[in-house]
């Protein structure tokens, strides 16, 4: 029969504790997005009212009657379950009031709509229903990527100021630094961060050239980027905090990004177009400067040689001209007879005595080289 | 029994009517209070509100920044090249009753639709007047601030606060762009060919300059052969001049013999040689030639 007593209860206090603090702090998280968060409340109150009255009348009456001793509708509500029944209400409340803030996060506090304070990490307590709290994570890093490998074919395609096209994706890092202006000022945060940092890469693209973009420019563009961002979500007061801009991709378009390659083909082809020119150019210098010194050493060997033999032949002739000077005529002689008789000792000699003029014209007409056959002829 | 039959129903009544009566605005509305559609109270800052039980009704509104993403839209700059544009703005109900007045209950839905055309028209008339390179330019963010300063004016009408008006897209129509990429790709490949171009004269002039440095070198090294050679000879002649001018006459017989030596060799030569020579002086008689005769 207490269980019974307790049924009503027990159905409400479930609405407070089953669903208890997860419950809340889920609503707390979804809240901006509803437009509406306070008529369901309200609702609710005015149903817990309902319930609570109902239930106060039949325990105060049942215990009145019980007093005046003994009553028709039966010994169910006793001063007792009454008073369990507060005690348990109290806990339930209790239950609904603290609540626990992780150390990421920080809680909003709203006495009445109005707002109240930040809530640090730790045990807090928002009485229930006056104070309602809404718990965010703000130190937590959240991105939004932006880009063709997102949102399709569209989004990442930025027109430059010289009217190229170049595909960026690149991604937002945030977080927030004041959950207050963060859930009041703002009705879609992220929507509008995103929204925001698109709308600043182009402008930034938009005033730039392609070929910076694609190589050199991107880390000044990042940091452009960040300020450009920052500053405009300041001017909303939004609360967020941009840690940083990562730059994914900066590239030529798909279409076109085959030539762009072809370019980088032909940079490489010139370089080793050249590469192979200067090693022609080396082999052939060297070869070349192997081939004068050649010819010097040619040269100076000649030299050399000349000098020697020349040297060597003017001694010879100085030593017999000396031996020639002591005696002249005999030496003389014997040099004329020494080489006759190495000349004609090797020399086929045909002797013709001329006679004593008769002969005389015979000699120029003589065929030599029949006679010589004869000879030979003769011989064999 | 009866009397709690009875009271039981009018603390009901009580209590729904008090609940009723009041009202709380959160950090994030604004309220208004009607009375048979017409506006009775504003509520603006949040908390607690009363009303007047069951004939009073409230609405609230969003007290937030809003954001409203334009469609995108096809605008002519100045110089009749046209542009894919899209823009948000955002913005805020800052004049409620002025909003209720101008949107009547169809709400925020309506009102943003009618702050999509007025943003539309101002995009397009801004845009419109100037050049595309303007928009394609540092102008840009004075151009968005053009469009919101305008913008402003016109949604002031509305109970509508625009805070900021930014473009997003600017680019080229989808036609346009197959063009743009064409021309995309003619300039890399004009930058390739210019690259292949110069890697050609680079290398040409590298080879050239090296059979130049060959030509160069052996040239040299041949003079300086020349002149080597020339001072040898030079060398030689002044060594022989030094030798032989010593006695001239002897220098002719004994060049002669050495001369003979080397040019008659055996094999290759075959005298005829009269008795009477030099050589065969005692050939014929122990006295000599010119002793017998």
């Amino acid at each position: 029969m207490s269980g019974n007593s307790g049924g009503p209860w027990g159905g409400g206090g479930n609405n407070g504790s089953g669903g208890g603090n997860d419950d809340n702090r889920g609503n707390g998280g979804r809240r901006p997005n509803n437009d509406g968060p306070n008529i369901p409340e309200i609702d609710d109150l005015v149903n817990k009212g309902r319930e609570q009255l109902r239930v106060l009348m039949g325990g105060g009456g049942q215990g009145r009657s019980g007093g005046s001793g003994g009553g028709g509708e039966g010994p169910k509500f006793t001063r007792g379950t009454v008073g369990l029944g507060l005690l348990a209400a109290l806990v339930l409340w209790l239950f609904a009031s603290f609540y626990t803030v992780r150390p990421e996060e920080r809680s909003v506090e709203l006495l009445l709509g109005d707002f109240l304070e930040v809530g640090d990490p730790g045990l807090n307590f928002a009485p229930w229903p006056v104070v309602t709290r809404e718990v965010l994570a703000v130190t937590t890093e959240r991105n939004i990527d932006i880009g063709t490998s997102r949102s399709g074919l569209e989004a990442g395609l930025m027109l430059t100021g010289d009217e190229n096209i170049v595909d960026i994706d690149f991604q937002v890092v945030w977080n927030i630094s004041n959950p207050e202006e963060y859930l009041f000022n703002l009705a879609n945060p992220p929507a509008t961060i995103e929204a925001v940092a698109e709308s600043a890469m182009r402008e930034i693209i938009s005033q730039s050239e392609l070929a910076p973009i694609l190589n050199r420019d991107r880390g000044a563009i990042a940091d452009r980027l960040s300020d450009l961002i920052q500053s405009t979500l300041d001017s909303y007061d939004s609360g967020v905090n941009l840690i940083r801009v990562n730059f994914d991709k900066a590239d030529p378009p798909e279409p076109v990004i085959a030539s762009f390659r072809a370019v980088q083909d032909a940079e490489q082809e010139r370089d080793r177009v050249q590469n192979v020119a200067d090693a022609y150019a080396n082999q052939v210098v060297a070869e070349a400067r192997g081939e004068a010194a050649q010819i010097l050493e040619q040269a100076e060997g000649y030299r050399a040689r000349v000098v020697n033999e020349a040297t060597g032949e003017a001694s010879r002739f100085l030593a017999v001209l000396n031996e020639y000077q002591q005696a002249p005529e005999v030496t003389r002689k014997r040099l004329y007879l020494e080489t006759m008789e190495g000349v004609l000792g090797g020399v086929e000699i045909i002797l013709l005595d001329e006679g004593n003029g008769e002969g005389q014209g015979v000699v120029p007409y003589l065929p030599l080289n029949e006679l010589r056959r004869n000879t030979t002829g003769g011989t064999n | 029994m009866r009397k709690s039959a009875f009271l039981l129903p009018a603390i009901a009544v009580v209590l729904v009517s008090a609940l009723s009566s009041v009202f709380i605005v959160d950090e994030r509305e604004k309220a208004l209070v009607l009375q048979f559609g017409q506006i009775v109270k504003v509520q603006e800052e949040p908390g607690l509100g009363f009303k007047l039980p069951f004939i009073q009704e409230v609405v609230r509104y969003d007290d937030r920044i809003l954001s409203r993403d334009l469609m995108p839209l096809e605008v002519t700059p100045s110089d009749d090249r046209r542009l894919v544009v899209d823009a948000f703005a955002r913005y805020r109900i800052a004049d409620v009753v002025r909003f209720r007045e101008a949107v009547g209950s169809g709400g925020e839905e309506a009102a943003a639709r009618r702050l999509d055309s007025i943003l539309r028209a101002e995009t397009r008339e801004v845009l419109g007047s100037v050049t595309s390179n303007d928009i394609l330019s540092t102008d840009r963010a004075a151009l968005m601030l053009r469009i919101r300063n305008s913008a402003i004016t016109e949604a002031r009408a509305l109970g509508l606060e625009v805070i900021d008006v930014r473009l997003k897209r600017t680019d080229l129509p989808p036609e346009n762009l197959n063009a743009t990429y064409e021309r995309m790709k003619a300039e890399r490949e004009r930058e390739a060919a210019d690259e292949r171009a110069r890697g050609n004269e680079a290398a040409q002039r590298i080879r050239a300059q090296a059979d130049r440095t060959v030509v160069e070198l052996v040239s040299e090294a041949e003079r300086e052969s020349q002149i080597i050679q020339g001072e040898a000879d030079a060398q030689r002649n002044q060594i022989f001049a030094q030798a032989f001018g010593r006695d001239p006459e002897f220098f002719e017989f004994y060049r002669s013999m050495t001369a003979y030596q080397r040019s008659l060799r055996p094999g290759n030569s075959t005298m005829v040689l009269s008795p009477d020579n030099e050589f065969f002086n005692y050939l014929k008689s122990d006295q000599g030639q010119a002793a017998s005769q």
